[in-house]
């Protein structure tokens, strides 16, 4: 016998097991927020950014082919930055409680493409702390390139900041739980469904008809307190209305 | 676990007799309706021996039972609820009546149908309790002392029903339901398995015994249902 499941089915059992599903929802979300915001180490990013830009030696000001020599020195520069010459240095200069390995995971070096603008990114969760590492890798970095490269083409453009408060980057409570909103959503659901799928019991006339092939007598409901207790209002009601339901 | 269920038993007493402490509510309509569809299911005979079971336990045999019981007498008629599950027997529970004496002490022929019957608070409705639980309550029912004990009891009285334990558990209904007229299956809603329930028929009809139909036991209902626009607000 092929079991078809109609539209209208399927509601009833996504009705039936709302409180289920939406308790599921809440609980995912409720999770993820307070994890989010009590349990999670905030996560501060700050950024410096360096110019990379031989000083123009000809008097026709920009030549092309040194604008692309320094965007392709970039490369080179992405990994001195994150090369332990420099960030012994910073540690050292910092006195950070980490190693050089540590230091390397916290920095980030980009730049976009064909520009000569390096961004040094640094994640800390000390955002005093993520400004002084971002700060002083660039400064060190534009000291030492000149001693390894013998050039003299890097100067700071901006100096990492804060203004105001900073508001971490990681994690982001809101997106997390919005992602917790809807894993919780779809776990209920098909929570809801395996149930109904797993209910194995029988739970109205049409069940017993298709089942057993078997007349159903008469259905009887739940039987609650309400309708034994108000036996004497019932009697009551009875002189008024002066009529009996008989079958 | 027996003692806990007896234990709710006496609380749920003034629910399991419903039809008689509150006949117009519309669960009462509900068991007139099965009295109906139960004088309905055979045309030509009247089905005056009438059994209930259920595949498991807890789904409301005796409940069912006590109502078709009160909502028949309350028809006129003079009817005998007997106890027939030796094993855990509750009818004295709902009616609220001793059990020192019952149905085993007629079986064993330690006394006479008319001496242990009872009479209920209920007019026209009378029981007969189980008696002394036996050891081999099988036996005791498909015994020749059940056809006669049916056999006076239809003489005083004009519908007997019969409690009987559950069907899978015990052999025990399967015998009654060879000597009764016919056979009403209880359901519970949400709690009878399919295959429990599938199995229950089979077994009633490999002793060929007559199922008259099957009553839905607590189905939730919802408020707008139809059963509650007579009788009830």
């Amino acid at each position: 016998m092929e079991e078809t499941i109609s539209l209208k089915e399927i509601f009833a059992v996504l009705k039936k097991r709302l409180s289920l599903i939406l308790l599921i929802t809440l609980l995912a979300t409720a999770t993820s927020g307070i994890v989010s915001y009590f349990l999670l180490t905030p996560i501060y990013q700050t950024s410096t950014q360096i110019l990379v830009n031989q000083k123009a030696d000809t008097e026709n000001g920009f030549d092309y082919n040194q604008v692309k020599t320094n965007v392709e020195l970039i490369n080179t520069y992405n990994v001195i930055i994150k090369s332990p010459t420099i960030l012994d240095q910073v540690v050292e200069g910092l006195n950070l409680d980490m190693s050089t390995g540590d230091l390397n995971e916290k920095i980030t070096v980009s730049n976009a493409q064909n520009s000569q603008v390096v961004s040094i990114e640094v994640k800390e969760p000390d955002p005093a702390q993520a400004v002084k590492i971002a700060n002083t890798t660039a400064e060190v970095f534009e000291k030492e390139i000149s001693n390894i490269m013998n050039v003299d083409n890097v100067s700071v453009l901006s100096e990492a900041n804060f203004e105001g408060t900073p508001s971490p980057v990681n994690p982001k409570p809101v997106l997390n739980m919005a992602i917790a909103l809807v894993v919780g959503l779809m776990v209920g659901v098909g929570l809801a469904f395996l149930l109904e799928y797993l209910d194995n019991t029988i739970k109205d006339e049409n069940d017993i008809e298709k089942l057993l092939g078997l007349p159903v007598l008469g259905t009887i409901a739940v039987i609650e307190d309400k309708e034994v207790g108000s036996s004497k209002g019932k009697h009551a009601k009875k002189s008024v209305r002066g009529e009996t339901v008989e079958s | 676990m027996s003692r806990k269920n007896r234990k709710s038993i006496h609380v749920d007493k003034e629910r399991s007799l419903l039809t008689h402490q509150n006949p117009k509510s519309p669960i009462a309509e509900q068991y007139r309706t099965i009295r109906t569809n139960i004088q309905f299911a055979s045309v030509e005979e009247e089905i005056r021996t009438i059994m209930v079971t259920s595949s498991g336990p807890m789904e409301g045999k005796s409940t069912t039972i006590a109502n078709l019981g009160v909502v028949m007498a309350q028809q006129g008629k003079s009817v005998l609820i007997v106890d027939a599950d030796l094993r855990k027997p509750t009818v004295h529970y709902t009616f609220r009546t001793m059990n020192t004496r019952g149905i085993t002490n007629v079986l064993t022929r330690q006394a006479e149908l008319v001496d242990v019957t009872q009479e209920t608070e209920v007019p026209n409705l009378n029981v007969l309790t189980s008696g002394p639980i036996p050891p081999n309550p099988s036996e005791l029912l498909g015994s020749k002392g059940m056809d006669s004990l049916i056999e006076e009891a239809l003489v005083h009285y004009d519908v007997v029903l019969f409690d009987c334990p559950p069907i899978l558990a015990v052999a025990d209904s399967q015998i009654v339901a060879n000597k009764v007229q016919g056979t009403v299956l209880v359901v519970s809603s949400g709690t009878t398995d399919k295959e429990a329930a599938v199995k229950a028929k089979e077994r009633l009809e490999s002793v060929n015994s007559k199922l008259l139909g099957v009553v839905l036991n607590r189905k939730k209902m919802k408020d707008g249902s139809y059963y509650y626009y007579y009788a009830q607000k």
